[in-house]
């Protein structure tokens, strides 16, 4: 379940970004290309159905992943905002990206929770929450290196693939909309 | 623009009770802002690069309602009550009286109301850097502008009432229809951990150097304790409340114990911005949405769920489904839960109310017409699971309640625990074991008689996390800051007692999600054993 980082994150980047409101933005972004390897659990999808994350991590499509709690006030919703800019800058592209998103929480995030929280950033059908048991979340959370001790200690992060069996991107910090759709373009257009 | 104070309920137009500067229409339109953002619905949403919009941008979701700031992963959300913004560079918090606040940052020019309004608008602080990406950019005009400042200005961060320089008043309440024998068993937990904190504090002497913040800061206080016992219909409590607190203001309230009503309580809490943490109620009828009480559990009203969603899954649905309790206990409440769950099942569902003082030979006759195609769920307490021996269970699809069938010691007689299973809202036996030894060391010690473990237990965690989170909150008594520091001080706690995790958060007002649905192993005694894994209904 451990992460084989191929390009180490910057440390100094993050850390002088990060710690401040008082921070410039630009500062608190930093990217890596990472290699997970993904744990073999099931999580519950926000439509009630139990799924493999793999499965649903390797359906062919690109993927962009990242963890959320739908109590969360601060973080989440900024996250979740970029990412309906991201699907709404896509237009008709975004039905070929795969966006997923994992509560930390998920003894409070019910599939009904969920569905509540994805109608309120409008998300579009390829947008897809899970939750499940706290175990399996957990394996998730730590099979993408995202796992921060508890739920209030979390950190905003982004992770996209362009394929099965690619190495990640993996952003940290709050990156833009039109950031990550750059990011994102970039990523398919690598061979 | 026009406000929409119409549509908020009165915590938000006047928060934590505090008065604002002024009063009328500018000064709650001010508080909209601060505290729900709806004033940004639609036509005033942030522009990029900021993009959170509605009441997703407003100032308390980060800030939090005392205005003190919280920290979220790195981010260290600094406090915009009045006081931190406008402390001159070089002074020092303690000296000008100020609470200390870890997330505070004086090392800048103090904000004037023309800085100040550049940093909400524009994103730029006060030493002219740019502000963290998370923080909005609000469009907003100079009238609105000029409110919020004034809002912001008027801030308190004095002591809450019940704060003296040398001693932290508390309350607990307990209702009359509260267990005697719970009633006795709580409060000598809650009385010797009074006087084990004092002791402590006796002998802690004030720093004559101060090497830190924190230790500077760091005023020790002596608690006090003051016990509000009601008396008469639960329609008088709320005046009883009023008064007890009018005659002996309190900080906040520790635990408590309810009987069947606790609503009045729940009410008289929010209503006086006070904090009630951890009351010992076994159907508390508060909501996610309310602030100020928090609860290690939703009791019955979770087994409700539980049993429910059995009932649901169910590979082959029962008939009808028949509800036993006793009028005027908390199984009325529960039992009113089970059947909203079910109300689209198309499940029939069958209330057999027995009067308060019914005897066993009532009880055989509420079972009277239940058969095999039947669910039978009681809501019993241990006297009457006990009166079951007479009658054979009519069914093999029995549901009980733990929390008020006394969880693995409930005297179900040995012809009824093939059939029946047991609604469990906390950890098995064997796995919460080394939690609760903790406690039960500690009675031990004190001579503490054990009366009533599970709400000793709880009694002795609440203490314990109030003790815990005024250690990280310094000298800020502030009642909201109390509540939500609580929120944060329990995703760290190891120790939590019954329960396998306690988790809060703005929205989460119940710690404690899940349990589980137990059998019992053996004929006779308290051996069970989980049907599965926990459950979050």
């Amino acid at each position: 379940m451990t992460a084989r980082t191929q390009a180490t994150v910057s440390a100094a980047l993050m850390c002088v970004g990060a710690l401040l409101l008082t921070a410039a933005a630009a500062a608190t972004i930093s990217r890596s290309s990472v290699t997970y390897e993904t744990p073999d659990v099931s999580l519950v999808r926000a439509d009630g159905k139990r799924v493999s994350l793999p499965q649903e991590l390797d359906d062919g499509r690109p993927v962009l992943l990242n963890f959320i709690f739908t109590t969360c006030s601060s973080i989440c919703p900024l996250a979740s905002r970029t990412l309906e800019e991201f699907q709404r800058k896509l237009g008709r592209g975004a039905s070929k990206v795969h966006l997923m998103s994992i509560s930390i929480d998920p003894e409070e995030d019910t599939p009904a929770r969920l569905r509540a929280y994805a109608r309120k950033f409008h998300a579009g059908p390829e947008w897809q929450y899970y939750t499940g048991t706290v175990a399996a979340s957990l394996a998730a959370q730590r099979a993408f290196d995202v796992y921060r001790g508890e739920k209030m200690s979390h950190t905003p992060v982004t992770l996209l693939r362009s394929a099965p069996g690619k190495p990640w991107l993996r952003i940290e910090g709050f990156v833009t909309p039109d950031e990550l759709v750059d990011d994102y373009q970039k990523l398919l257009a690598s061979p | 623009m026009t406000t929409r104070s119409c549509l908020l309920p009165p915590s938000i137009i006047r928060p934590g009770g505090r008065p604002l500067l002024s009063t009328g229409r500018a000064a709650a339109r001010a508080a909209l802002i601060a505290l729900s953002g709806l004033l940004w619905v639609g036509a005033l949403a942030t522009p990029p690069p900021s993009s959170l919009r509605g009441a997703d941008a407003a100032c308390v979701n980060c800030h939090r309602r005392s205005g003190l700031g919280s920290i979220e992963g790195h981010i260290a959300i600094p406090p915009i009550a009045g006081p931190y913004l406008f402390v001159p560079r070089g002074e020092r918090l303690a000296e000008l009286g100020i609470p200390f606040v870890d997330t505070a940052r004086i090392n800048h020019d103090p904000y004037t109301d023309e800085s100040l309004a550049r940093a909400i608008r524009g994103g730029i602080g006060a030493n002219g850097k740019t502000l963290n990406y998370l923080m909005p950019r609000y469009q907003i005009d100079d009238a609105t502008m000029a409110e919020l400042i004034g809002y912001l200005k008027g801030l308190r961060v004095s002591p809450s009432p019940g704060v003296s320089t040398s001693v932290l008043h508390f309350a607990t309440i307990i209702t009359p229809d509260a267990d005697p024998v719970k009633r006795r068993g709580m409060l000598a937990v809650m009385n010797q951990y009074f006087v084990d904190k004092n002791n402590a504090v006796a002998r802690t002497k004030a720093p004559t150097l101060y090497s830190s913040h924190t230790t500077m800061f760091r005023v020790e206080r002596r608690w006090q304790l003051h016990v509000w016992e009601l008396t008469g219909a639960p329609a008088t409590w709320e005046a009883q409340l009023r008064k007890h607190l009018a005659a002996e203001p309190v900080f906040a309230v520790i635990s408590g114990l309810g009987g069947s009503h606790w609503g009045p309580v729940q009410r008289f809490c929010e209503e006086q911005s006070l904090p009630c943490l951890f009351p010992n109620v076994e159907a508390p009828t508060g909501h996610d949405s309310d602030f100020y009480s928090v609860y290690f559990s939703r009791g019955v009203l979770l087994e409700a769920q539980l049993i429910a969603r059995e009932l649901a899954d169910a590979a082959e649905p029962a008939n009808r489904v028949v509800q036993v309790f006793r009028a005027g206990d908390v199984g009325v409440q529960a039992a009113r839960d089970l059947q909203a769950a079910r109300a689209h099942s198309g499940q029939q569902i069958v209330n057999r109310v027995l009067p308060a003082h019914a005897t066993s030979k009532d009880l055989g006759a509420a079972l009277r017409d239940v058969d095999a195609a039947d669910a039978l769920v009681l809501w019993l307490r241990p006297g009457d699971l006990s009166a079951l021996e007479k009658v054979s269970p009519p069914t093999s699809r029995v549901w009980i309640s733990g929390e008020m069938g006394g969880l693995e010691q409930a005297p179900l007689p040995a012809s009824w625990r093939a059939a029946a299973r047991m609604a469990y809202p906390v950890d098995l036996p064997g796995r919460r074991v080394v939690r609760v030894d903790y406690a039960l060391s500690w009675f031990r010690i004190r001579k503490i008689p054990l009366l009533a473990q599970q709400v000793q237990a709880d009694t002795y965690l609440a203490c314990g996390l109030v003790s815990e989170t005024l250690n990280h909150m310094v000298d800020a008594f502030v009642r909201e800051y109390l509540i939500e520091r609580v929120e944060m001080a329990l995703d760290h706690r190891a120790l939590t007692g019954y329960y396998p995790r306690l988790t809060l958060a703005p929205g989460q007002r119940f710690a404690s999600k899940g349990g589980y649905i137990v059998r019992f192993s053996d004929p006779q005694g308290p051996r069970i054993a989980a049907l599965g894994d926990w459950i979050t209904p």
